[in-house]
């Protein structure tokens, strides 16, 4: 079915209303497709609701992975975290490319911007399921923890810039004033609310001989340490004597 | 003022003043959380509208001099569509502030998570003020001469932004220093 409604099927009957499955094909196959059929303001409402699904789906998948490091109810915490901050992301970001485009004359228009905002993350998190399996090989391997660390967060920055790539390609597409500022405006609170909302909600990978999981650990510190403090200790740099058993 | 001088799409008036209005305020309730002190409430948008009340007539004073101003009622008018640019882009960029600043334990998040936003807001809001004087300088009294982009016009501007930007800068810093105390 999905192989018989390509993106040209879409875009030959604006009528019909798209299927999910179709959606999703397209984004994966003919993005340019989608973010034309976003512009115009056709099928907004099917497109956020079929890209939220899809991000619940596959972050959860994802999360299950990463939380089958230590394995346990962690599999369980974190599939159910890692779709919450891609949508959060969406949810706090949206209003700001909205916000900024709009000072500088650009034209107001909230819900396609979040239907494009929502669209690039599940492009990513479709992405990242596909990177699923070497999560999966990193744990059969038995990759260190700090190297699944930045193995993990690799993987994120991949398919964070693969999503700011495709909401940069929509937006330099529009015509007017306003659009390379929204663009950098975008870029900068994506980044930074994305990076937070995941610290904030984190731990997704846990060490294996961790003896309490915790759903969310205390705020500490900020991400840029913890980020800089996993790359000395993947390289053999400790501060302590020995890394800490869990909350 | 600036080199696109094209009219640019509106907004309605009365509610993006009323986001410029509120914008500051809802920044210093960010401060106020988290400094646990009321000050920022009423400090934010004493700085905010203090400095472009003080520096805005200086604007008008020094481009009528120069022989490169609009008329008073243009520009009084592209003040007022600044101000709703930057209450918009406040607008958008509060949530994400108050995010960063309250999921954070460290006030130096909070200072510069609302510092950004605030700043961010007001660099577009000079941008935009920049178009909109362009713009009336187009056509700036019946029968008069087209104002055109020229070197004393951006002087004048960049001079009188520069000084409206390290006079809040300056605030805004001394608020912060006695917030985050």
């Amino acid at each position: 079915m999905i192989g018989a409604m390509d993106g040209a099927d879409l875009r030959a009957a604006p009528a019909r209303e798209p299927r999910s499955p179709a959606l999703i094909d397209q984004l994966l196959r003919d993005r340019d497709a989608i973010v034309a059929r976003i512009a115009a303001g056709k099928d907004l409402m099917t497109i956020t609701k079929t890209m939220v699904a899809t991000i619940a789906i596959t972050m959860a998948i994802v999360g299950a992975a990463l939380g089958s490091y230590r394995g346990g109810i962690q599999i369980g915490y974190a599939a159910i975290k890692l779709p919450l901050v891609l949508i959060g992301t969406a949810a706090l970001s949206a209003p700001a490319l909205t916000a900024i485009g709009a000072a500088l004359g650009r034209r107001s228009r909230l819900t396609a911007d979040l239907a494009l905002v929502i669209t690039a993350l599940a492009y990513g998190a479709l992405l990242l399921v596909a990177c699923t399996p070497l999560i999966l090989l990193g744990r059969a391997v038995d990759l260190s923890y700090h190297q699944m660390i930045l193995s993990t967060v690799a993987m994120f920055s991949v398919a964070g810039i693969a999503s700011l790539r495709l909401v940069t390609r929509a937006l330099s597409a529009e015509t007017g004033p306003g659009r390379g500022s929204a663009i950098i405006g975008l870029c900068v609170v994506f980044a930074l609310v994305g990076g937070q909302l995941a610290w904030s909600l984190r731990p997704y990978l846990l060490r294996p001989r961790t003896q309490e999981v915790p759903f969310l650990r205390e705020t500490e510190g900020s991400l840029f340490d913890a980020i800089t403090g996993a790359v000395r200790s993947a390289r053999g740099i400790y501060t302590r004597d020995s890394a800490p058993l869990g909350d | 003022m600036s080199a696109i001088s094209e009219p640019l799409p509106y907004y309605p008036r009365g509610p993006a003043l009323a986001l410029a209005a509120l914008g500051p305020v809802a920044i210093g309730a960010i401060m106020a959380l988290r400094s646990e002190t009321a000050a920022p409430l009423l400090a934010v948008p004493a700085v905010v509208f203090g400095v472009v009340a003080a520096t805005s007539p200086a604007l008008y004073i020094a481009s009528a001099a120069t022989g490169t101003a609009p008329p008073l009622s243009a520009v009084v008018r592209a003040f007022g569509v600044a101000l709703g640019a930057f209450g918009i882009a406040l607008a958008g960029l509060l949530l994400p502030a108050a995010f960063l600043a309250l999921s954070s334990i460290d006030t130096v998040m909070t200072f510069a998570a609302a510092s950004a936003a605030v700043g961010a807001a007001a660099f577009l809001g000079l941008r935009r003020l920049a178009h909109e004087l362009g713009a009336a300088g187009k056509s700036p009294y019946p029968g008069a001469a087209e104002i055109k982009p020229s070197l004393t016009v951006s002087t004048v501007f960049f001079v009188w932004s520069a000084a409206t930007i390290g006079i809040a800068g300056r605030l805004w810093w001394d608020l912060a220093s006695e917030v985050l105390s």
